[in-house]
């Protein structure tokens, strides 16, 4: 016993480090979250700001800001999720048809290239590209119909930019998973279902996707904890006043109303419902695989 | 076995679509790189589309001297080569104990670890603590939150552990102690995931942006995302004006060339890494996969 606490004197040398920052910056905060639960003041502090109880949470639950911004982060979040999703699958899909290897790299490493940039890069791209005065598309856009349109301006071209411009960063990268995924299928299955006579539409459906299901359901599971949060960046640089209706989101009101307008109880309580929301769905969506056996723990 | 008729327009329809798929990645990054290189007047005729005309580096030179550009690009290089350097480190330390067995209480951190990915205290308790340990308008504050990703954690744990064991028990007949192991054996063994790591958490320090705006008021420590983002958000705000006046007429030299050069300057680092780190993180993606 002596010798096994000896032997884990370097170990913990090491590892002490690593305990005081995840206690620092991850569980500290996780408790000031009580401020949810305070009228909290600079002068107080976190510990002896007043309680106020279930105050905050009702104050946000019978604003029709917060509930609109609560309905627009989910509106937001489900669409580019669900419309998302699709796309890495059939990209991998196909890559996985490609038998050019070299064909196969130059555009693995284009789809790949979108990822490591920063949302600011891809929004600056973004409002160059459909700025009507004279973007890229814009141009099309005139061309073929002789007016402009102001795409970042209307609620619902606003909304396929936004979605269209995710997946634009992220699908190439996510596919990379499916890719890792489709080269485990045995092989021998495609051969046994041409023998059989399958087409290659056929043998999609009865070999390659079933082998992907398990990836399917992880992805899934881990996005569905992603459902209460709309990524900052993006939206931030995206949104414009004229369509803050729906582009307002939990992310950017907490930064505006919260830091900006030092409303730091109301907007923790929103933070803790965004994160509680969240924590309860990715135990019901693993619950749900696990029911099927396909659980991530 | 020779492919069928079907099977050849089949085959012909998945090229093209990812012959389409890459250019569209592509394509938008060449039309800015056009725009922040072409004249003024072609810029502002809207007719540069994927190549430049009136080839002109104005946009770059009013760039270098008109704004702060080049502090932060120098801001953004030392963030991103220190936040490396922490974050490399604590990821190790906090990888390898894990790793060993006999490391006593190994399931609870690990446990405690994980929920951190699961659970957070959320923006504004964050916040305050760094406030409260007055780390704003430090660099610390963009280093200190974000120190260990616990996905990057655990990529190298799993790494780590797929070590074979006789590797392990050959280097303690030897008498080697557990620092030197690391150093010796498990670190030169770990290099293509180590690298791996290192480039998701450059990049990540590279695109600060959140992070930044929070926690650094003074703008002369602004990385190249803020500024840039500034720069942009002026630039909408001007083109709204300019919508709302419905007048014509432009300001000098199109904002929008500027913000092109700006959008390459922070872009080009990342170019000129992305292709010796390729092959890399597509392992290290995987590694992550297999056992996230």
């Amino acid at each position: 016993m002596i010798r096994l606490w000896r032997r884990n004197i370097p170990l913990y040398m090491m590892f002490v480090p690593v305990i005081i920052f995840f206690i620092l910056f991850k569980y500290v905060p996780m408790f000031g979250a009580v401020i949810a639960f305070k009228k909290y003041n600079f002068a107080d502090g976190i510990l002896h700001s007043p309680w106020v109880g279930w105050d905050n949470f009702k104050l946000l639950f019978s604003t029709p800001t917060t509930l609109q911004i609560i309905r627009n982060t989910l509106v937001i979040s489900l669409l580019s999720i669900f419309v998302g999703f699709p796309f890495p699958i059939m990209l991998a899909i196909m890559l996985n048809e490609v038998r050019r290897m070299w064909f196969k790299k130059v555009v693995q490493t284009l789809v790949y290239l979108p990822h490591f940039f920063s949302w600011i890069i891809v929004s600056g791209i973004v409002i160059t590209v459909f700025s009507q005065q004279n973007g890229l598309v814009s141009g099309v856009w005139e061309s073929l119909t002789g007016s402009t349109y102001p795409f970042l301006y209307r609620e619902g071209s606003w909304l396929a930019i936004f979605v269209g411009s995710g997946i634009w960063k992220e699908a190439g990268f996510s596919a990379i998973i499916y890719l890792a995924a489709l080269t485990s299928i045995d092989t021998t299955l495609y051969e046994a279902a041409s023998m059989d006579g399958a087409s290659r539409w056929r043998q999609i459906w009865h070999v390659t996707l079933p082998g992907l299901r398990l990836t399917i359901v992880l992805m899934f599971i881990l996005s569905m904890g992603r459902v209460m949060e709309v990524g900052f960046d993006q939206v931030y640089m995206l949104q414009n006043s004229t369509v803050s209706n729906i582009s307002e989101v939990i992310s950017t009101y907490i930064y505006k109303i919260g830091l900006m307008g030092s409303q730091f109880s109301l907007t923790a309580a929103l933070g803790l419902f965004e994160s509680l929301v969240s924590l309860i769905l990715v135990l019901i969506a693993n619950g749900i695989a696990r029911r099927y056996g396909n659980g991530l723990w | 076995m020779k492919p069928s008729f079907g099977e050849k327009i089949y085959l012909l329809a998945v090229y093209l679509v990812l012959a389409v798929a890459g250019l569209l990645c592509l394509l938008p990054l060449v039309h800015i790189a056009s725009v922040s290189s072409s004249s003024l007047q072609a810029v502002a005729s809207g007719h540069v589309t994927f190549y430049p005309i009136g080839f002109s580096l104005d946009a770059y030179k009013q760039l270098i001297e008109g704004t702060p550009i080049m502090r932060s690009f120098l801001n953004s290089v030392q963030i991103t080569v220190f936040g490396v350097i922490f974050s490399m480190l604590f990821t190790i330390l906090a990888a390898y104990p894990l790793t060993r067995s006999y490391f006593i209480g190994r399931r609870t951190y690990t446990f405690g670890i994980v929920f951190t990915m699961l659970f957070g205290g959320g923006l504004i308790p964050t916040y305050l603590t760094i406030r409260s340990l007055e780390l704003i308008n430090t660099y610390w504050s963009l280093w200190l939150p974000g120190l260990v990703s616990v996905f990057n954690l655990l990529v190298l744990r799993t790494f780590m552990e797929n070590i074979p064991t006789e590797v392990d028990e050959a280097s303690r007949i030897d008498g080697c102690g557990e620092w030197r192991y690391l150093l010796r054996i498990v670190l030169p063994l770990s290099t293509p995931v180590l690298a791996t790591l290192a480039l998701f958490y450059g990049v990540g320090y590279w695109n600060a942006f959140f992070n930044v705006l929070m926690f650094i008021n003074e703008p002369a420590k602004f990385n190249l995302a803020v500024l840039v983002q500034q720069m942009i958000q002026s630039q909408t705000m001007l083109s709204q004006m300019n919508a709302a006046s419905g007048s014509s007429e432009q300001i000098m030299l199109t904002p929008e060339m500027v913000n092109a050069a700006a959008i390459i300057i922070m872009v080009l680092p990342m170019m000129a890494v992305y292709p010796f780190l390729q092959r890399h993180f597509v392992k290290g993606v995987m590694i992550g996969a297999v056992k996230g």
